[in-house]
């Protein structure tokens, strides 16, 4: 049984087909990379998978259970644990950002506490554990990002662009991470725009284009496609 | 000056002021005291809620329920205050939910707007119901001093309940805020799209805030009325008295943070019942004016309220980074 599966998912804003008919399943274990060009749906996506929004039509399934009727929070619960593209930390400490969600599953603080600093050791964090996110560089507030979904214990991550706005040096620190998430046993699904990096980490690659699913296979079978080029250099094909 | 130091003094400043009494005997400064200590629990009750980013300008409704159930009760029906006040507390909490399930979905101003209507309508209600509330002209509480009625001849009694209601308030405000619920409130105020994705039920967050603020804002008002011996619908449910004047307090002493609303309360309350007495005869509502100067002076200089400039002070002191100020109190 797959662990995620995602049936004839659509989403209109308005006259905009943001999502169209999308469907894929995802296995336990795999990591797999999403790709496509800005404004192909890929945070709309994401956010209908989290609950933050409701599909017009279609459906998502975890673990065999359809979570047509769940809010984001019971999704959470269930093992969906996702990060923003826009790190949205809390006006609190690093290590209290991480104990937030640990402490929605068990409210006791002492145990939390350790359970967060734990999770920050593992993503080379703890230095940073009374620092204000605030005062923190992107690459770091995107590491806390990717801890605090972490703390969620989740059976799935999304993660959605953790190594956007990175320079080299800070991508080359925290591409690590991702293999590190998945070490943890943890499927992974995330977008990233940085080819070499996705290629890296994903054993299979979906690519959408304007709502669409246009591809789906082995990197390099996504990046030889033809649609998928196309998609990237913005022609029209009638064929994709 | 480190935590420790930080505590001693303030457990001495609790035993210097427990010991005013001894050594004033003046009544107006018994009842200036007393009040100040009302306006500290009523102060941090409504507080509580805005750990999550709730503010409401509602809480007169609460007060006032809690006032009305003991008064009614006792006056109509000679049950026992003490009784009176177990009972305040139950109401105050199904006012809380009442008003707190439909508006939980509302965001900011939307909330706080919807607050003022309830508390409105309740005054209304205690206007017209004169079978219970006797209307406007409100419920004498009858002078029979002895314990069990909650009455007593010297300014004495009144002010240790009102500072122990103070203390007993303040404590669980630190103890919510440094609690999952207080964790979970700051991260819903912070980013509450961010805090559901993780599994934070907010609402529900939200919910047993304004239950643990609406419950004690009850409890307080019942006491108050026994303090002044009189519940009448345009001062219990004043909008400027239990609605602004605990959010003033809060804003002007720090918003959000636990010793904000109490710093406010000592600062603001002196200040309104001088400003009243001095200016209010010199030509009505000048009073209001000082006031509304000294509010706008702090939000447009001191956005963090009094409390930020004494941690700024404090920190110097250490020598230590601004980021601490951040990491512990922001809200």
């Amino acid at each position: 049984m797959p662990i995620l599966s995602v049936r004839n998912l659509s989403k209109r804003f308005g006259g905009l087909k943001a999502i169209n008919d999308v469907s894929f399943e995802i296995l336990h274990g795999e990591i797999v990379g999403l790709i496509g060009p800005n404004g192909a749906g890929k945070t709309t996506l994401f956010n209908l998978i989290s609950g933050i929004l409701t599909p017009d039509s279609g459906d998502v399934i975890l673990e065999g259970t359809s979570l047509k009727s769940f809010s984001p929070v019971k999704r959470s619960l269930m093992g969906l644990g996702r990060t923003f593209q826009i790190v949205r930390p809390f006006s609190m400490s690093v290590l209290e950002n991480v104990m937030v969600p640990i402490l929605a599953r068990d409210p006791n603080i002492a145990r939390a506490r350790a359970a967060a600093f734990e999770i920050l050791s593992l993503l080379r964090l703890e230095q940073y554990a009374d620092a204000h996110p605030d005062n923190l560089t992107l690459a770091l507030r995107k590491r806390i990002e990717v801890a605090r979904a972490l703390a969620t214990r989740p059976k799935l991550l999304m993660l959605d662009e953790v190594l956007a706005g990175l320079n080299p040096t800070e991508i080359s620190e925290n591409l690590p991470i991702i293999r590190q998430v998945r070490d943890q046993g943890i499927t992974v699904l995330i977008i990233e725009h940085l080819m070499d990096a996705l290629m890296a980490v994903s054993e299979r690659v979906l690519a959408m284009d304007q709502g669409a699913l246009i591809a789906n296979g082995t990197p390099a079978e996504v990046t030889s496609n033809e649609c998928v080029i196309k998609a990237y250099l913005g022609e029209e094909d009638p064929a994709c | 000056m480190n935590a420790n130091r930080l505590k001693l003094l303030g457990i001495l400043l609790l035993v210097a002021t427990a010991l005013v009494p001894v050594f004033a005997h003046s009544r107006f400064i018994l009842h200036m005291f007393t009040l100040i200590f009302f306006y500290i629990a009523l102060s941090s009750a409504w507080n509580i809620p805005v750990f999550g980013g709730k503010m409401s300008l509602g809480h007169a409704a609460f007060f006032g329920l809690g006032g009305y159930t003991a008064a009614i009760l006792y006056v109509k029906y000679a049950v026992s205050p003490w009784i009176g006040l177990a009972a305040a507390v139950l109401v105050a909490l199904i006012g809380g939910a009442v008003m707190t399930l439909p508006l939980i979905r509302l965001r900011g101003p939307f909330f706080t707007l919807a607050s003022i209507a309830f508390a409105e309508a309740l005054r209304m209600i205690a206007i017209d119901w004169r079978s219970m509330t006797n209307g406007s002209v409100g419920l004498n509480i009858p002078f029979r001093p002895g314990f069990a009625q909650l009455t007593f001849q010297s300014g004495m009694p009144f002010f240790y309940i009102s500072l122990l209601l103070a203390v007993v308030v303040v404590v669980i405000a630190h103890k919510i805020r440094y609690s999952a619920l207080g964790y979970h409130l700051q991260a819903s105020a912070s980013n509450d799209e961010a805090a559901q994705a993780l599994g934070v039920n907010t609402k529900k967050a939200h919910f047993i805030a304004f239950l643990w603020s609406s419950g004690l804002s009850g409890l307080i008002g019942a006491f108050y009325v026994f303090f002044i011996y009189v519940v009448e619908p345009n001062l219990i449910f004043s909008l400027t008295l239990f609605s602004l004047q605990p959010a003033l307090n809060g804003i002007i002493g720090g918003i959000g943070t636990i010793w904000g609303p109490v710093i406010g309360a000592i600062v603001m309350t002196p200040l309104g019942e001088y400003l009243r007495f001095y200016l209010g005869t010199i030509q009505q509502g000048l009073n209001y004016v000082v006031y509304g100067v000294v509010l706008i002076v702090t939000v447009n200089f001191i956005p963090g309220g009094i409390i930020s400039l004494i941690k700024l002070k404090v920190l110097k002191s250490k020598g230590a980074s601004g980021s601490v100020i951040k990491t512990k109190e922001a809200a």
